[in-house]
């Protein structure tokens, strides 16, 4: 699993690659910390080069998206596949995230 | 084939014989294989070896016990389809002031019935009654149900019908010798018998145990498991358990989430999310619990559920228990289809009456287990139907009308027990035309009358005929005969003292049916060679084999209280112990006295 941080556009960029499951959890939620002060920064997560998403790494989406909302910060979640995005329909993360 | 091949004595067709019926033996003590294809299986065997022909191993599925059970299950259908039965169980047992006159109460009618109606039958058709009483006099099912099971498996030993395995030694008492006995040929031993079990019974009361209701257990544990499954649009997925108002409920709390990907969060920390698809086992009270139902729109269910608006809320929770033999046993309910086939949901399971720790849908079921069940809100009866062998439903929903026809198959039983009684026609010829009468008179609906058959029931009894005529032909009879003659001596008292002491034995790991066909052949032939009377040795084995009442695997009516009286397997055993040697051994005075020797 591997993930890469980028700001673009004045936007804070997350990429994502391979198999985000429950033991890659840890690691990941470590490697988003740079996303924790977005103040004043929209945020996506682009899921284009991601196999796999545990429950684990929902509930690291999930954290992200609990702490931008108060800073007025949106989530945008971009290139799912058909695959996530089932998992994202299936536990409700559809109706909580926008997508690009 | 291979007969003059020799091992210690026996040819190559009697050791197949010997392992066949011990294997099938030894695989219905220890697997959960159905008995029906351990014996099944069993008769292939010997068909493909040659050790029966076509014509001996299908002789059997048209014999004696096979047309008589296979009449009688179209006589109880009718008895049961006209209310006859109904009207007994409301009528027979009145009203009991205390435990011990509930005891005489209940055991007097219920051994009358179950000589007449079979000791399995009236077994199931009390058990609901029995349990009312029970609420009634404040007492445990289990203190009524183990002597209801000990009465009707006494009664049964006074007439052929009674139980399944006097029909099994009659069968093969005709096939040995030409004659028929009669309905009521063990009714002196029997009755007796019947007498001293009840007064034993009585006197031994305080061997029976007090199991907790299995149904209560739900309504009352305060410390029970419940599954509930969070569906895609709840509110709540988002939120942390404890802003959703998930974690600590009215009557419980929330002790582990399991995820859709089958993660296990537990302990659950307040701040843990709900995700769509989460599974979460809360402890507490079931129906405060069951409330979350509708205040948090969370529902009971085996698939995935997008919305709360996709569950028909009428559903309702049912209580059933695992029965003996059952598919389910050893295995979880998400393991197989159980919840999919029938359209219902489990929510919760008990055992013995208390909590069984962990996701109840995880829980590997054991016989006997009462199960939680969110079903359908119509289709009772066809569920009861769909589920039967697999669970029994406590709240049978079957209420049959009292009309004419209930008196048409009351006269069609009377006159039964009344033309065999008098030797007017042989046992067989008399069921089958009762069983016609009843069909003719419309005491039972003739489309569909094969779902009252147990076709299990007449397949084992089919092979078991199969096995006593392998044994008999291939000369193991003969030998073990001889081998006991030569340990014993040849005092015939003892050869049958040890014969039926065996019989019973077997009979209390395996099955009463199995154990009378493997013995039949055995116990004949040494009769023959002692040159004595084979009556006697006939008789007490078929009364020796029904007397097994230490496990619940041995006697077919212990099976079928095991669930409603939540009783451990143990349970069984320090009454059945003292019951199954003071029986045996009045048994083998009792018949020495009626039919003597030489």
């Amino acid at each position: 699993m591997k993930t890469t941080f980028k700001e673009e556009n004045n936007d804070f960029v997350m990429y994502f690659e391979g198999r985000l499951d429950t033991a890659a959890a840890p690691a990941v939620e470590k490697e988003m910390e740079p996303l924790n002060d977005c103040t004043g920064h929209d945020i996506i997560l682009d899921c284009t080069q991601l196999e796999y998403i545990s429950s684990s790494g929902l509930r690291i989406f999930l954290a992200i998206l609990k702490n931008a909302k108060p800073k007025g910060s949106h989530v945008f979640i971009r290139g799912l596949n058909d695959d996530l995005r089932q998992v994202f329909a299936m536990t409700g993360f559809t109706n909580l995230f926008e997508f690009k | 084939m291979g007969a003059d091949w020799f091992f210690l004595g026996f040819s190559l067709p009697a050791w197949i014989t010997i392992l066949t019926v011990t294997s099938i033996f030894v695989v219905m003590a220890r697997s959960r294989i159905p008995a029906e294809v351990a014996f099944l299986g069993a008769l292939t065997i010997l068909l493909v070896t040659g050790v029966v022909s076509e014509e001996e191993g299908m002789a059997g599925f048209g014999s004696e016990p096979v047309v008589i059970h296979a009449a009688f299950f179209v006589i109880i259908a009718g008895l049961m389809q006209t209310g006859v039965l109904y009207w007994l169980t409301k009528h027979v047992l009145g009203d009991p002031k205390n435990y011990n006159n509930a005891l005489l109460r209940l055991m007097v009618p219920t051994s009358i019935l179950a000589a007449l109606l079979n000791s399995v039958n009236v077994v199931a058709l009390f058990i609901d009654a029995v349990k009312i009483w029970a609420r009634k006099l404040n007492i445990s099912p289990s203190k009524l149900l183990l002597p209801l099971s000990y009465a009707a498996t006494l009664g049964g030993m006074c007439t052929l019908l009674g139980n399944s395995s006097n029909l099994v030694v009659a069968g093969l008492y005709l096939n040995k010798t030409g004659q028929s006995m009669h309905l009521f040929e063990p009714f002196i031993p029997g009755l007796i018998l019947t007498v001293v079990g009840i007064l034993l019974v009585m006197a031994l009361q305080h061997y029976i145990p007090s199991r907790r209701t299995a149904e209560q257990s739900f309504e009352t544990t305060s410390d029970y498991t419940v599954e509930l499954l969070v569906p895609t649009d709840n509110p709540a997925v988002g939120e942390t358990v404890e802003d959703a108002g998930l974690i600590n409920v009215k009557g419980g709390s929330l002790v582990e989430i399991v995820r859709f990907d089958r993660e296990i969060i537990m302990p659950v920390p307040k701040d843990e999310w709900v995700l769509g698809g989460d599974r979460l086992i809360y402890a507490g009270q079931i129906n405060e619990i069951l409330e979350l139902k509708r205040t948090h729109g969370l529902a009971a269910a085996d698939h995935h559920v997008w919305s709360i608006n996709d569950i028909d809320t009428k559903r309702k929770m049912r209580t059933a228990y695992v029965d003996f033999g059952s598919s389910l046993i050893g295995r979880s309910m998400s393991e197989c289809h159980f919840e999919q086939k029938n359209n219902v949901a489990l929510v919760a399971v008990a055992r013995q009456g208390y909590r069984v720790k962990g996701q109840p849908r995880e829980i590997r079921l054991e016989a006997g287990d009462t199960l939680l069940l969110e079903c359908p809100p119509k289709g009772d009866r066809l569920l009861e139907q769909e589920t039967r062998h697999t669970v029994t439903f406590f709240d049978s929903h079957f209420v049959p009308q009292l009309g004419p026809k209930t008196v048409t198959s009351a006269i069609i039983l009377i006159l039964m027990f009344l033309i065999s009684s008098m030797h007017v026609l042989p046992l067989m010829a008399t069921t089958m035309l009762a069983a016609g009468m009843m069909m003719l008179f419309g005491c039972c609906r003739i489309t569909g009358i094969t779902r009252y058959i147990e076709w299990e029931l007449l397949l084992i009894l089919g092979a078991t005929v199969v096995f006593s005529v392998a044994i008999t032909k291939t000369g193991v009879a003969d030998s073990i005969a001889n081998e006991v003659l030569q340990l014993c001596g040849r005092n015939p008292y003892v050869v049958m003292a040890v014969m039926c002491l065996l019989a019973s034995i077997v009979s209390e790991f395996v099955s009463d049916v199995g154990s009378s066909a493997v013995f039949f052949p055995i116990m004949y032939q040494q009769a023959e060679m002692l040159g004595c009377n084979p009556m006697p040795f006939v008789m007490s084995l078929m009364l020796s084999v029904t007397i097994s009442f230490a496990s619940p695997i041995g006697s077919n009516t212990h099976m079928l209280i095991y669930g409603p009286g939540s009783f451990k397997f143990t349970d069984f055993a320090r009454l059945g112990i003292v019951m199954h040697i003071v029986l045996l051994t009045l048994t083998l005075v009792l018949v020495n006295i009626i039919y003597p020797l030489y």
